[in-house]
């Protein structure tokens, strides 16, 4: 076990200590300040700190999944572009532990930039909201009849799932084609297909609709109870889990069986 | 010499409807230095990617150790270094850092260790720069040092020299050698260099079109393996009869000469049997065949296959 922990530092190590790892955090605290910033001058700080906060979120969390999709879609794909996949194949390790530290790092990646998504929204406007301006104006708490830590949290752990399936499923497109500008292309598809597109997919009256992937991406629909547009939580967790276990099979499958001749 | 390293089992692999590597049998014990050679095509790197599990096994199989390469991948490769094809490393980290990498992936290698490799193939001055930086001489170094980390006993090394300057290659050589000699590893390398396989290797396989051809011990003293002769004479034609007589054959050379292929004592009883026969021989130049000459005889010299 403590010996599967280094392959994971390994894949942390090539997933991390990266200039694109900066470039990332960059946009997103700049996005967050901008955003803030705008916000905070046009009403003098006079909204709470938990609504441009949540609201902030619904506007630029889709960027966090698009990063966290970029980089694992060049996880797997990069090691055959570069061959260096050969090089990491011919250790004494299975090729599914291999692949297993791979994904486990991509979601490490994944977690990292929601906290620091998550983090820098607070810490942003904690400073803008709470010290220098007066956030007392709460809309959203009087809407939802929910406080907002709360709901922010749920929030976001329902938009994080998401975030793990988009990534699996870039995960499995990078593996099975080796290419992660496909994988990435198919992500950024995904985000402005569900964002978009699916609300008004969800009223076509044919059933088979019910089982189609891009219904249940998004998750948030749910975060004001468990049942929504005749669907519930529950239901979407299934449905997604059994695409997930479905692309988990056949990305570990492809990556088991194929030659090597990067 | 050992027990069998690297046992290859009629190992055949066909991509498709071609077929690459056709029952390709092959032993390598510890300690010995085995080269292989074939022309541009032949399925060196195929054969090697067999070899270190990267390519499946259409048929036949490949023992490591003692351990199938397809069944017991994770106990067949636990003894073995090597470089397929270029050695490709992580270019956006230093080369310590690809060192480290790869350690991590072995148990028992310490930090120690990394460093000795280090100043093994002289990479000291260069090490902690970005392997983006280094030349391909350097990547090559950089490989063989990720190769011997853990010193695995079985080494396989697809063309180490590219790339390498002569006193690179000299102290790859060398390295090798010494590997082979005090520590006991099989060391299987492929190259096109012919005549740094005669330098290098104990044994050479040669092979073309995905067959083994033939299997050869070289002489390291005087690497000739088969010597020709040409006898300058004053009558080509009756010289030949006088040979014919004896059951021996030659060929006419040019303008007053003959050839007969064999080893120097062969050559002298023929000169004996010429005299013996009334014909002049004005003068006897041995050509010794070297490894590399007999390759593209039985190669054919043909283009890629
Ligand atoms: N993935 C593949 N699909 C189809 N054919 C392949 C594949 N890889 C190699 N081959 C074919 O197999 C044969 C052997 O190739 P291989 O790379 O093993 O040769 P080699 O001996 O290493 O040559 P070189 O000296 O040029 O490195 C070639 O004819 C090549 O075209
Ligand atoms: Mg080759």
């Amino acid at each position: 076990m403590a010996d599967f922990m280094n392959l994971i530092r390994n894949e942390n190590m090539k997933m991390f200590r990266r200039p694109r790892l900066f470039v990332m955090l960059g946009i997103i605290v700049g996005l967050v300040i901008v955003f803030s910033g705008v916000w905070f001058s046009v009403d003098k700080g006079e909204s709470a700190m938990w609504e441009v906060v949540i609201t902030e979120t619904m506007f630029l969390y889709w960027i966090i999944t698009i990063f966290a999709a970029i980089a694992s879609a060049s996880t797997v794909a990069e090691e055959f572009s570069s061959g260096t996949i050969k090089m990491l194949l011919i250790r004494p390790w299975s090729r599914s532990k291999i692949l297993l530290s791979k994904y486990i790092s991509s979601l490490l990646f994944a977690l990292f930039f929601a906290v620091a998504f998550l983090a820098s929204l607070m810490l942003v406007n904690w400073i803008l909201f709470d010290l220098l301006g007066n956030g007392t104006v709460d809309r959203l708490s009087d809407v939802m009849g929910v406080s907002n830590i709360e709901y922010l949290f749920k929030y976001y752990g329902l938009l994080f799932l998401g975030t793990m399936m988009t990534v699996t499923i870039s995960f499995m497109l990078s593996t099975v084609f080796r290419s992660s500008i496909l994988a990435i292309a198919t992500a950024l598809f995904i985000e402005i297909v569900v964002n978009n597109f699916m609300q008004l997919l969800a009223f076509v009256k044919y059933k088979w609709i019910d089982y189609v992937l891009f219904v249940h991406l998004d998750l948030t629909k749910y975060v004001g109870g468990n049942e929504y547009n005749g669907m519930t939580l529950g239901f979407s967790l299934a449905v997604l889990g059994v695409y997930y276990v479905l692309f988990m099979v056949l990305t570990w499958y492809i990556f088991n069986k194929r030659d090597v001749a990067a | 010499m050992g027990q069998p390293i690297v046992r290859l089992q009629d190992v055949t692999k066909k991509i498709g409807s071609r077929t690459i590597i056709d029952k390709l049998t092959l032993d390598v014990p510890s300690g010995e230095v085995f080269g292989f050679l074939g022309p541009n095509g032949a399925g060196k790197t195929t054969t090697i990617r067999m070899m270190v599990g990267l390519m499946s096994i259409t048929s036949g199989d490949i023992l490591i150790d003692g351990h199938s390469i397809s069944n017991q991948f994770e106990k067949a490769i636990r003894h073995v270094g090597a470089i397929v094809e270029n050695p490709e490393m992580y270019k956006y980290m230093t080369g310590y850092q690809n060192l480290i990498h790869f350690a991590r992936m072995i148990p028992g290698i310490t930090s120690h260790r990394v460093r000795e490799v280090v100043s093994l193939v002289g990479l000291d001055a260069r090490i902690h720069d970005k392997v983006r930086t280094y030349s391909l001489g350097m990547r090559q170094r950089l490989g063989v040092a990720q190769a011997i980390l853990h010193n695995p006993k079985l080494l396989i090394l697809d063309e180490p020299t590219n790339g390498l300057d002569p006193a690179g290659i000299r102290e790859l050589r060398d390295y090798l050698r010494k590997m082979a000699q005090q520590e006991g590893v099989a060391v299987f390398v492929s190259s096109h260099l012919l005549s740094e396989m005669e330098l290098m290797c104990d044994r050479v396989a040669i092979i073309q079109n995905g067959r083994l051809i033939d299997v050869r011990t070289v002489q390291s003293t005087d690497k000739a393996v088969i010597a020709r002769t040409l006898f300058e004479v004053d009558r080509p034609e009756a010289a030949l009869e006088a040979l014919a007589a004896s059951e021996l054959t030659g060929t006419i050379e040019g303008a007053g000469n003959i050839a007969v292929e064999g080893d120097k004592l062969f050559a002298a009883q023929v000169n004996e049997l010429l005299v013996r026969s009334g014909i002049k021989v004005f003068g006897i130049r041995a050509e010794i065949k070297s490894l590399e000459d007999q390759f593209l005889e039985m190669t054919g010299g043909e283009g890629i296959g």
